[in-house]
């Protein structure tokens, strides 16, 4: 059954789409263009979830669908954009590799995952084409977060890898149990909040989100 | 009951809130701490009588082993509690903070209580939610000060242990989809008390894979090398209070949830790859700590690297296995919180009086600071293991368990990295423990709550290291049979 649904023409290019607004948060330079692809990509995953729901026919599925929908594509977006008008930075990343080394290794990590997920051989039933697309949501959002410069990068790679996540376990389970699956959006909303009160913090303490500055304290 | 035991600290907080003068809020955080205890001391007496205990749908429950987390979250709690009012007293007398922080810090810190009692007695293995929670509560308390160093280690703490739990919330996933091909579709397919009835049917690759994810993931919470970066700058950078329950307590509630895990696990994948994995992290924590310890100018950081090696201890008597290995383990993680919260009171102290974290810019603290000055020189003796103080028992018995088990080379190892630590450690304090005071410090000691807070883990120390109360005993033999 969840070969019907996820081998499907229009999952396939949903997830292919999701891939896709990964590399574009990839390959930009700007904050606006980056926390847009994010937004979309939620929006994706939400439509994913929505499907998945429709064909299953479960209520639960629906809910996390439209949760995914409010929180992860307009509220969390809204987030990014409130912070980074308030705290006045540079629209512009500050990269540690630059964009087309960045996008050659996103494509690397793309094709481990996808030779990872094969190897492992554990869901006989299951589109892998899903779950490593998964696998290289979580290890290019950990690739982001260590290759830019800006704090609210690296919470942005954070998020991505929640989203590779989310579309790992609704593959795999059509979901967590509603309880787990509405405790992990009320602590990846709370997550955002703190993580953007600390970027304030940062930016009022060293006049800088730029993560350069945070390396005193070793040994 | 168990309800009950999780409203009191979230009431406590909002008194605090709306509490107007630093004396209500003052009073208030200390009455709901007491509270706090005394229904957790109630709980460990109910499960004590009933074994197990379940309520609201099976989303809450207690059995042995999270009555033992319970216990020691709501002691250290409390006594911190105690500890605070003098602490966080002094720091609002010296202008370090105003009353609106002193409120906020209280709210917090019971929030902070709530977060970690809810990963005892969560049923799910959803209790990855508590853990992300306990972190989210804990870096805010983190930042009350904006100076840079304390930004800074929040911002790592928030980083590196929401990148870690993400990789256990895989593990998770991978768990439920194991259960799933068992149990089925239901909500209950999570639960601790439905999964380990059937553990030993699920899928060994996909548990194995879990187990690892899990083992990192919480691992990084728990101070496991080599995911500990973030836990020397944390648990220094945060106020002293808050460091005795990050180090006491949290790390414990993260290696609550490995330990929970790992009998899961084991139960599928066969005990050698559990083990192993367990006895690898144990003496890569231990190895890392050595250097860190011995070359430290900071004494807060000495205590957090001294954390590293104990969760690196507790990891490697689960590791050894066998009834000693976990009994030694378990004993180790209330020895552990007790000692440690004990090191950070002195600490605390110490740094209010010096106004300075450098070991070189202490010195003659017997003398200085007479009660301080002991109980940190004992907590010193009582931490690296030496008789006849609690830790020396539980080390002990790993140790013991490790031999036992045929488990030599690591055994020899740990030995070696833990002589290797006492010799380290007790150069650092001798350093501030003895020799003339430095200029400018009176004879004095700090406020008289602080040293009955210490007192008060003092009476566990001494009592713990030559005798084990039979009902104590009883317990963690409880929790031996549920995580083995």
């Amino acid at each position: 059954m969840e070969e019907i649904v996820f081998g499907s023409g229009i999952m396939q290019l949903l997830i292919a789409l999701i891939l896709v607004s990964t590399f574009m948060i990839l390959g930009s330079t700007r904050l606006y263009s980056c926390v847009r692809a994010f937004g979309m990509q939620s929006f994706l995953l939400a439509c994913v979830a929505g499907i998945v729901a429709f064909s299953t026919g479960k209520t639960d599925i629906y809910i996390v669908a439209f949760l995914t929908l409010a929180i992860k594509a307009a509220l969390i977006p809204y987030i990014f954009i409130y912070i980074i008008r308030e705290i006045k930075v540079k629209r512009e990343i500050d990269l540690y590799v630059n964009i087309s080394p960045s996008l050659i290794i996103g494509g690397i990590l793309v094709v481990i995952s996808y030779y990872l997920i094969r190897s492992i051989n554990l869901i006989t039933e299951l589109s892998s084409f899903a779950l490593s697309a998964s696998m290289s949501l979580v290890s290019i959002g950990l690739f982001i977060m260590i290759s830019r410069k800006k704090a609210i990068m690296q919470m942005l790679g954070i998020l991505i890898m929640e989203n590779g996540l989310f579309l790992g376990a609704i593959s795999l389970t059509y979901g967590m149990p509603l309880l787990v699956e509405l405790g992990i959006f009320f602590d990846v909303l709370i997550g955002v909040l703190i993580m953007g009160i600390l970027i304030f913090r940062i930016n009022r303490t060293f006049e800088t989100i730029d993560t350069d500055m945070l390396k005193t304290l070793i040994g | 009951m168990i309800e009950y035991l999780l409203l009191a600290p979230v009431l406590t907080g909002m008194v605090c809130f709306f509490s107007k003068t630093r004396k209500q809020v003052e009073t208030a955080s200390l009455a709901g701490s007491i509270a706090t205890l005394l229904l957790g001391l109630l709980l460990v007496w109910q499960v004590y009588k009933y074994d197990i205990i379940i309520t609201w749908q099976n989303a809450l429950f207690a059995d042995a082993f999270s009555a033992f987390i319970v216990l020691i979250v709501s002691i250290v709690g409390f006594v911190a509690s105690l500890y605070s009012i003098g602490y966080m007293g002094h720091e609002l007398d010296h202008g370090a903070m105003d009353l609106k922080r002193l409120r906020l810090y209280y709210v917090l810190f019971h929030g902070f209580m709530f977060t970690m009692l809810l990963v005892g007695v969560t049923n799910n293995l959803g209790l990855w939610i508590a853990i992300e929670m306990t972190t989210l509560v804990s870096a805010l308390l983190m930042i009350l000060y904006s100076k840079k160093s304390s930004v800074e280690a929040a911002w790592k703490y928030m980083i590196i242990c929401t990148v870690g739990i993400t990789f256990a919330l895989f593990g998770t996933i991978l768990t439920y989809y194991a259960a799933v091909n068992i149990l089925g579709e239901t909500g209950d397919a999570l639960n601790w008390t439905s999964l380990i009835a059937v553990a030993d049917r699920f899928d060994p690759t996909i548990m194995k894979l879990a187990f690892i994810f899990i083992l990192i993931g919480y691992g990084t919470k728990a101070g496991l090398a080599p995911m500990h970066t973030w836990l020397p700058d944390a648990h220094s950078e945060a106020p002293t209070p808050v460091s005795a329950l990050l180090s006491g307590v949290l790390l414990n509630c993260a290696m609550y949830g490995i330990i929970r895990f790992y009998t899961i696990a084991t139960k599928s994948t066969g005990i050698d790859f559990t083990s192993n994995l367990l006895i690898i992290f144990g003496l890569l924590s231990l190895g890392i700590a050595v250097p860190f310890i011995l070359l430290q100018e900071d004494y807060k950081r000495m205590l957090a690297y001294s954390s590293v090696e104990h969760m690196g201890i507790i990891a490697l008597g689960i590791g050894f296995g066998g009834v000693f290995g976990v009994f030694g383990a378990i004993l180790h993680m209330f020895n552990h919180a007790m000692t440690k919260s004990l090191m950070f009171f002195g600490a605390g102290n110490i740094l209010q009086k010096h106004e300075t974290k450098e070991i070189f810019n202490v010195s003659g603290l017997v003398k200085s600071m007479p009660v301080t000055g002991a109980m940190f020189v004992i907590g010193t003796l009582a931490i690296t293991g030496s008789p006849p103080f609690s830790i020396f028992i539980s080390e002990f018995t790993i140790l013991a368990a490790g031999f036992s088990q045929g488990h030599y080379i690591a055994t020899v190892l740990f030995l070696l990295f833990i002589i290797m630590i006492f010799a380290g450690f007790f150069n650092n304090v001798s350093k501030m423990a003895f020799g003339t005071p430095k200029q400018g410090i009176e004879k004095g000691d700090v406020g008289r709550l602080m040293l009955l807070a210490m007192g008060i883990l003092m009476v566990f120390v001494f009592v713990l290291g030559v005798y084990i109360p039979p009902p104590f005993y009883e317990m963690i033999m409880k929790v031996v049979e549920i995580v083995r």
